[in-house]
């Protein structure tokens, strides 16, 4: 094993491994303090920081590396294989999700010092960094599954982070339901994979498809990006995932959870560019998102949810320059969207203070910027648009009245007639009693 | 000091394991003190003798005896996870003839004592009492998966004159009607829809922790692994009936749960709907769906047995009226519940990181590749499992605190123990599934050649090959 593949390895678990560890000994009874905490989370994150910049001197030379572990098992024809590794499009993820996820982890200790949940959140921060690493340093689409899942119930779990609140609990839950209604996708999308191609390993070469089957397969994997990067019709849920602490609305809405969709479909741009109608589709979605965040973002009456209608925006253009191919437009501009919202997440919660040391700074008030490009619109088509966009396109609606609500109908149709025969007593339960999954309908109505 | 070499002979092993779990059913009719630790030592001894017998059994052979050491352990778990108010001598008593009558199913290759068995496991809950009169479907249930295999039984043994299930091998022995009685069977008691009913109704007026092990000893799909597939090879067109059937329980039973607000029925209907993919995955007919319903096998009886232990402990120091219809904040209270909840939750619905997402993944690739487009309705109906149980779990740990209870503790040393050595075992059998998936891969290749071949199996799993032939994963 050379020094780059170790390094490689060491970067991808070390996080996962500090979860493990401090996990273990908090369910044997131990707490650590904040400080040791902090301490070694910086350490781990300093250290995997080191490593990525040791590994772009070997992917600057223009090598790959590669690690194979063999199967993680293997039954039959199916296998399921172990291979990291890091090229040219991965190594700037790989980058993005250690050195934000050590700033993330730096700001919090102060951020949330004295916070009940204190040890829970930095327990998930180093599953989501394991989760995202896995994702982004994957050789293979089974690989990049299973650390797409890790990230999403990490991201769940932040979400509900303040559990003594109903609202952030209810959105966490809602979050849930359409990350696993989109992760099918990608899913079956792996297996359609295997079943055409034998392999959806993708460090020796992609996978060869047919043109029909390819946009198969890019269909279902757009259904999982699209979930993931939350654009339309799936939007709904960013402004509930705002519920969560701000450092982790930083790391996972600013940064890297809502581009892992994106990435996903820059892994699959070599099955994208000989499928016309999935890139169509692509541009498409990311077309109504860029149009549907940026209406949806100037009506949001929060800090926290403006900028994340903001990078739901870019997001919308990112998918449209993989639409077209522009696959290291797109990778630029992730890094850049990224960062910029990551920092502005993160001064969110002092934005006045900001506002008003800028002011005495120039000694007054800021003048207007001038006027706004929906003031050119009829007053009457104003009017609809803001009420539009004060409903957020009113997609949540859509999706609880098309999807959510027929299937809770059926379920309480089915309980219905599981009670013939029923004894009184477990009707008076009320077991079969009418129940909401759509939670506070949005951040701040609680 | 040497042992005598009767003592690992399997006859007596196998007896071991049965019968000192009977003999301490017997024993706790008339003994009323010490009497978890009574029925700890007779589940640790099937423990010790069902592992011996594992150790013993060659590579691919080893499936009955693995699931006996699953059950041996499971029950074990269930003793000390029973709360005190529950640990009568009826329950011990009850629960360790249950290991005796699963143990001794899985163990038999003769039609009469398979019906004997599955028979006998149904006792506890008819001699205890703890099927209440007034929920008649768990009753009728069982009673009827009894009747549809006694009469299998019959048909098979007055057509061929053979009551030894090895010797049946590959003759389609009865026929239709037999193999027609078996499905009957099989959909009883797996609670398989239209039949599905008896088992929320069962984890609701039932004894939580007696009631998983009673679910959870799986004896649905022990008589699909050990009857319907090695007996009837040749029923192409009727044997995908009983997967199809699996795969509409798993959805409808998971549409079921997502309106479901008493956390009893909904945990049953969760097991069900993720227990239903394991007869999906056994009818599959690929080495991976085989494979990966075993291993979901070993999966949804932790998990399941694990979340009702937890469940039951919950509404001993919390109250019984514990519902998803309302937040309870109990993660305050009981952190180390509420982390071991969610991992044999997330566990269950195949959270990557456990053992099953392995199985999953297994499972739904074997289903996809036998039925393509039913197939499908597997990851649909995972996904909505997922969104119910992560319900449950947030209404029951998660937000506004409750006050008012007057106990408030978190798992005690006893329980902490066993619940971290499940958690342990989901979780490092998700890191290194290696470790299970190779020994159920090799009983799976048999099984899928069987199917495939028509060629003999035995009651344990092992395949009489003609001369020079080997198994599929051997000629890989």
């Amino acid at each position: 094993m050379s020094l780059s593949q170790a390094i490689l390895i060491f970067v991808v678990l070390a996080p996962g491994v500090v979860f493990v560890v401090f996990a273990l000994l908090w369910l044997l009874g131990w707490t650590p303090g904040e400080r040791f905490l902090s301490w070694i989370t910086g350490l781990t994150f300093a250290a995997c920081t080191f490593g990525v910049a040791a590994l772009v001197w070997t992917i600057a030379s223009g090598s790959t590396v590669t690690v194979t572990f063999g199967n993680w098992f293997a039954v039959g024809d199916y296998h399921f294989p172990l291979v990291l590794m890091t090229d040219r499009l991965s190594l700037p993820f790989l980058a993005l999700a250690v050195v934000l996820s050590g700033l993330i982890a730096q700001f919090s200790a102060t951020y949330l010092h004295r916070e009940p949940g204190f040890l829970r959140f930095f327990l998930l921060l180093h599953l989501f960094a394991f989760g995202s690493l896995l994702a982004f340093a994957a050789g293979s689409f089974d690989l990049l599954a299973a650390g797409w899942e890790v990230v999403g119930i990490t991201s769940v779990l932040l979400i509900g982070f303040f559990q003594l609140r109903p609202a952030p609990v209810e959105n966490a839950l809602r979050v849930f339901g359409i990350y696993r209604a989109c992760d099918i996708g990608l899913f079956v999308g792996v297996f359609a994979m295997h079943h055409w191609a034998g392999t959806t390993s993708f460090d020796r070469g992609f996978p060869t498809l047919t043109g029909a089957q390819a946009v198969l397969v890019c269909l279902l994997l757009l259904l999982a990006a699209a979930g993931k990067a939350a654009q339309i019709p799936f939007s709904g849920w960013l402004p509930r995932a705002m519920e969560g602490p701000t450092p982790s609305s930083a790391i996972f809405y600013g940064a890297i959870s809502i581009h892992a969709g994106a990435y996903l479909l820059l892994r699959a741009q070599p099955l994208l560019a000989r499928s016309a109608l999935a890139s169509a589709l692509v541009i498409l979605i990311g077309l109504g998102t860029a149009i549907h965040g940026t209406i949806v973002g100037r009506a949001s009456a929060d800090a926290k949810t403006s900028l994340a209608y903001a990078t739901l925006t870019q997001v919308g253009v990112v998918f449209i320059e993989i639409g077209l191919g522009w696959k290291w437009l797109a990778v630029a501009h992730i890094m850049g969207n990224a960062t910029v919202r990551t920092m502005q997440f993160l001064r969110a919660p002092s934005m006045l203070h900001d506002y008003h040391q800028m002011h005495s700074a120039i000694g007054g008030e800021v003048s207007p910027t001038g006027k706004q490009i929906e003031e050119l619109l009829p007053e009457r088509v104003q009017l609809w648009l803001y009420r539009w966009a004060f409903d957020r396109g009113h997609l949540d609606t859509i999706l609880d009245r098309w999807v959510i609500d027929p299937l809770l109908q059926a379920s309480s149709y089915l309980a219905k007639h599981d009670r013939v025969g029923m004894t009184w007593t477990t009707i008076r339960s009320g077991h079969a009693a009418p129940i909401s999954l759509h939670g506070p309908a949005k951040q701040g109505d609680d | 000091m040497s042992v005598p070499g009767w003592v690992l002979h399997k006859p007596f092993l196998t007896g071991v394991s049965i019968g000192v779990p009977w003999f301490a059913a017997v024993v706790l009719t008339g003994y009323r003190r010490h009497v978890r630790i009574v029925g700890c030592i007779a589940a640790f001894t099937s423990i010790v003798g069902s592992a011996l017998l594992l150790a013993d059994a060659p590579n691919g052979e080893s499936l009955y005896q693995a699931l006996m050491l699953l059950f041996s352990c499971l029950t074990f778990g269930a003793t000390l996870l029973l709360p005190r108010r529950d640990c009568t001598r009826e329950a011990i008593a009850g629960i360790l003839f249950l290991l005796g009558s699963t143990l001794l199913a899985y163990s038999t290759g003769n039609l009469l004592v398979l019906l004997s068995a599955w028979i006998l496991s149904i006792v506890p809950f008819l001699w205890t009492g703890w099927l209440r009169a007034r929920a008649w479907r768990p009753l009728v249930g069982l009673l009827f998966s009894s009747l549809a295999l006694a009469l299998a039984v019959g048909l098979i043994s007055t057509s061929t004159g053979v009551i030894s299930i090895d010797k049946l091998k590959g003759q389609s022995p009865g026929g239709v009607p037999a193999f027609a009685l078996l499905l009957v069977a099989v959909v009883f008691r797996k609670g398989i829809c239209p039949a599905h009913s008896w088992v929320a109704d069962a984890a609701e007026t039932g004894p939580a922790l007696p009631t998983a092990l009673l679910l959870n000893g799986h004896f649905g799909a022990l008589l699909v692994a050990k009857l319907i597939v090695p007996l009837f090879p040749h029923t192409d067109s009727l044997f995908p009936v009983l997967s199809y059937l699996a795969i509409v329980t798993a959805l409808y039973v998971a549409i079921r749960a997502l309106a479901e607000n008493s956390p009893r029925r909904l945990l049953a209907f969760l097991a069900l709907s993720q227990s239903a993919c394991i007869l999906s995955g056994l009818e599959s007919r690929t080495a991976e769906g085989i494979a990966g319903a075993i291993v979901h096998w070993f999966v949804v009886a932790i998990s399941t047995v694990g979340l009702f232990g937890i469940l039951r402990l919950l509404e001993v120091r919390f109250g019984e009226n514990l519902t998803a219809s309302k937040h309870f904040g109990l993660a305050e209270h009981a952190p180390r519940l509420a982390v071991s909840f969610v991992i044999f939750g997330l566990t269950l619905v195949g959270l990557p990181g456990t053992l099953g997402f392995c199985s999953q993944d297994l499972l739904i690739h074997g289903a996809l590749t036998s039925h393509r487009l039913i197939g499908l309705l597997l990851p649909i109906a995972t996904a909505m499992n997922a969104v119910s149980f992560f319900r449950l779990f947030t209404r029951l740990f998660l937000g506004k605190r409750r006050t008012g209870f007057t106990v408030m503790a978190d798992a005690l040393p006893r329980e902490r123990w066993i619940l971290a050595a499940g958690v342990l075992f989901v979780i490092f059998g998700g890191l290194f599934p290696n470790a299970v998936v190779i020994r159920r891969s090799s009983e799976a290749d048999l099984m899928q050649e069987a199917i495939h071949t028509g060629l003999d199996l035995n009651p344990i799993g092992k395949v009489e090959r003609p001369p020079g032939k080997l198994p599929i994963s051997a000629t890989r």
